[in-house]
């Protein structure tokens, strides 16, 4: 009897095996992940779409793998991300950025993935250089960038600039402040600036120029307490070219009580001459800007600065929001690293670029009558620069707090440019106690 | 037990609290008790939590920003108590005397503001305040005073009126109601001698009715005092604390120290301070009320 029933047995198991999918590699046992992310459909357009797809490519692969979604949009994704991390019971994948990395990789709430991608070399090849610069501690990954983006650009009506008489965008800085004076001259906001939440003019503006005039060196330097200060003559001459520009006013009078969205709006409604924003701003401009606009509208990087240590074809950005996941054994590891292998590979960074959307991989074959003109210019850009540090991904949140409302205050002339330098070293030294 | 039927049995009576005071105890007291905890840690959310003792609170004694929004909160408390009880005690004169026709109507529309939100106000304010398409400066336009046109939230010296405007604005319509109960709770005898011996219009107002209502008036500071110590999204929506940290209040400071910044523990410690001084002051206006009445 007993050698009937262990006969049986074994029959079962071999049925269970050969009919298992992936025929000789072990049954693949069911995994339940949790996604938390912040691809909800009417906010994110396109890029939600690709990131679906992705996720259908996996379910459909792999049968066993249920993903249970859960999606907010950003901002109450990060306060909920929070919440959970202060209570220890984050899903098995989510999407975190800027300080919530430092706080959960300190926490050691996210496990570190090196293995997993030195395992692949064909996945390892696709990132985009620089991409993983902010996930990176100590030489560990903690996850893989979703997007990748440029913070600053200058969009630009050419109508308006040939209208005033200028024929091509600035190459330098005077250059730019002598056309900031002729746009003026003739009745137009030259630069629309909506910084009520305080992070436009330090995300968008100083931390391309602060470079320009620093170069990248030094800002590690700083941020590493390596023998640079926010105090240092060339981080203070960014602050005072800035406010430089706002004492010659060159910005809306309104510009602390409006939004980076209402920025736009005079951009759109042809009463500034530019405005400046990141490579988000670029899928809003093609569905909200009046063709004429649309039409008319460039794309330039913050010009170079006389005497300047950067390099003036660099722009602050790179990857800022990233897909991490808990420290994951065994079959939810693997379940989740497939997950992330597909939301960084070729067909999703395809599906992202026909979006026009910025993935941080290099994407597959992909159509490009579908790219806008825009987009197209963005990618040329991207393609001959190279990315220097965002301060607000870079620099922790009370130190980018201080940065934000203080430049906030210099605009409007309440502080000099000395005084911010001092007050963000300052809390700068205060951290590192 | 006793014969009174309007008298509950006592297990029923406590079976009738639980449900209010379990929610009471759970979603009020418990989180207060739990804030004081992490006012003495040194803590970012996660698992490491570092004990500072009263570190915090060091800090916080000395934290400009702390203090420039406590001026910030204090200012509002003063511009509300003139505004909108100062207001809401005229209109009150007014809507008692005979002088005023379609008393409902204006009643109604005295009270709507109080029940729209608060974020809907900002807004709507935000837009009223607006440089170039706000209703504020076109009628500044319209009647000649074009030197009076500004950005109404853009200047650090005059931000705070202008947050100031819509709260008080918002609420007039709740004292006024209030005053007007307590007004109908005056003997009519009184008032009609009154008007008999010649006192009528603001007369009547500063010698009858405000002495009579005086109890209702201290109860309306007080409620002003406690509202205003914890204001927060009318000015968040409007300025979000801006320019610099020039409209800042104390609950936002709070906020955005825990949520922005993430230092939990911190923020704990700001909303303990928030709570020591509203206590503070309404136990000082308090005492000033009862020296008053002496």
């Amino acid at each position: 009897m007993k050698k009937v029933s262990s006969l049986v047995m074994a029959l079962l198991l071999m049925v269970g095996i050969f009919s298992s999918p992936g025929f000789g590699q072990k049954a693949a046992p069911k995994v339940t992940l949790n996604f938390l992310h912040d691809q909800v459909e009417a906010v994110e357009g396109g890029a939600a779409v690709a990131f679906r797809q992705a996720l259908d490519r996996v379910r459909k692969q792999n049968p066993n793998i249920t993903i249970v979604e859960d999606s907010l949009t950003s901002q109450s994704l990060y306060t909920k991300v929070k919440t959970l991390a202060a209570g220890n019971e984050l899903p098995e994948l989510y999407v975190a950025k800027g300080d919530l990395l430092d706080m959960l990789i300190s926490n050691k709430l996210i496990g570190a993935i090196n293995k997993d991608i030195n395992a692949d070399p064909k996945w390892k090849s696709q990132f985009l250089p620089g991409v993983f610069t902010k996930i990176t501690k100590n030489g560990k990954i903690y996850g893989i960038p979703c997007t990748s983006k440029s913070t600053s650009l200058i969009f630009y009506n050419q109508e308006i600039f040939k209208e005033c008489g200028i024929a091509q965008f600035p190459k330098s800085w005077s250059e730019l402040k002598t056309a900031v004076s002729k746009i003026k001259a003739k009745g137009y906001v030259p630069l629309a600036l909506g910084n009520k939440e305080q992070w436009v003019a330090q995300s968008c503006i100083l931390s391309t120029l602060a470079d320009r005039y620093t170069g990248t060196d030094w800002f590690f330097k700083a941020k590493n307490r390596k023998g640079a200060k926010f105090t240092d003559p060339e981080f203070v001459k960014s602050l005072q070219a800035l406010a430089d520009l706002a004492n010659m006013g060159a910005f809306n009078s309104d510009m602390n009580s409006l939004d980076n969205m209402q920025q736009r709006t005079i951009y759109y409604n042809k009463r500034a001459a530019m405005f400046i924003e990141g490579a988000w701003a670029i899928g809003d401009l093609q569905k909200d800007c009046p063709k004429d606009v649309l039409a008319a509208t460039q794309l330039a990087l913050i010009p170079a600065v006389e005497g300047g240590k950067g390099k003036p074809t660099a722009m602050s950005g790179g990857a800022s929001v990233f897909f991490v996941m808990n420290n994951l054994k065994g079959a939810k590891r693997a379940a989740a690293i497939k997950v992330l292998k597909e939301l960084s590979g070729p067909e999703f960074g395809a599906a992202m670029t026909e979006f026009n959307k910025f993935p941080a991989v290099k994407p597959g074959k992909y159509d490009a009558s579908k790219v806008t003109p825009i987009a197209k210019q963005y990618n040329e850009l991207v393609d001959k620069g190279s990315y220097v540090p965002v301060y607000d991904i870079q620099l922790s949140s009370s130190l980018i707090d201080v940065i934000n409302s203080g430049l906030q205050q210099m605009l409007i002339g309440g502080i000099t440019p000395k005084e911010l330098a001092k007050r963000i070293q300052a809390e700068h030294e205060k951290e590192a106690l | 037990m006793n014969n009174n039927p309007l008298r509950v049995k006592r297990s029923v009576l406590i079976l009738y609290l639980f449900p209010g005071v379990a929610l009471f105890l759970g979603f009020v007291i418990l989180p207060l008790l739990l804030s004081m905890r992490y006012s003495f840690f040194s803590w970012n959310g996660g698992a490491a939590m570092r004990f500072v003792g009263l570190g915090n609170y060091l800090e916080l004694a000395k934290d400009p920003d702390f203090w420039n929004s406590f001026k910030n909160n204090i200012i509002v408390i003063v511009l509300c108590i003139i505004g909108q009880l100062g207001f809401a005690l005229l209109l009150c004169g007014l809507f008692t005397s005979k002088l005023l026709k379609l008393k409902e109507f204006h009643r109604t529309v005295m009270f709507i503001p109080v029940v729209l939100s608060a974020i809907v106000v900002g807004f709507i304010w935000t837009l009223i305040y607006n440089k170039d398409l706000g209703i504020l400066n076109m009628i500044l336009k319209a009647l000649h005073l074009q030197a009076l046109i500004q950005p109404w939230l853009d200047d650090p010296k005059i931000v705070m009126f202008s947050v100031s405007a819509p709260l008080i604005w918002q609420y007039i319509g709740e004292y006024l109601i209030i005053f007007m109960a307590a007004v109908q709770s005056i003997d009519k005898s009184v008032l009609e001698v009154s008007e008999i011996d010649g006192c009528t219009g603001f007369n009547r107002l500063r010698y009858i009715i405000a002495p009579l209502i005086s109890d209702t008036i201290k109860v309306a500071v007080m409620l002003c005092i406690s509202g205003n110590m914890k204001v927060f999204d009318h000015i968040y929506v409007m300025t979000g604390g801006g320019p610099g940290n020039s409209s800042m209040v104390m609950a936002q400071y709070a906020y955005k120290t825990s949520f922005q910044q993430f230092k939990l523990g911190y923020g704990s410690t700001i909303s303990v301070g928030i709570l020591i001084l509203s206590l503070t002051i309404i136990f000082i206006s308090r005492k000033l009320g009862e020296r008053k009445q002496a």
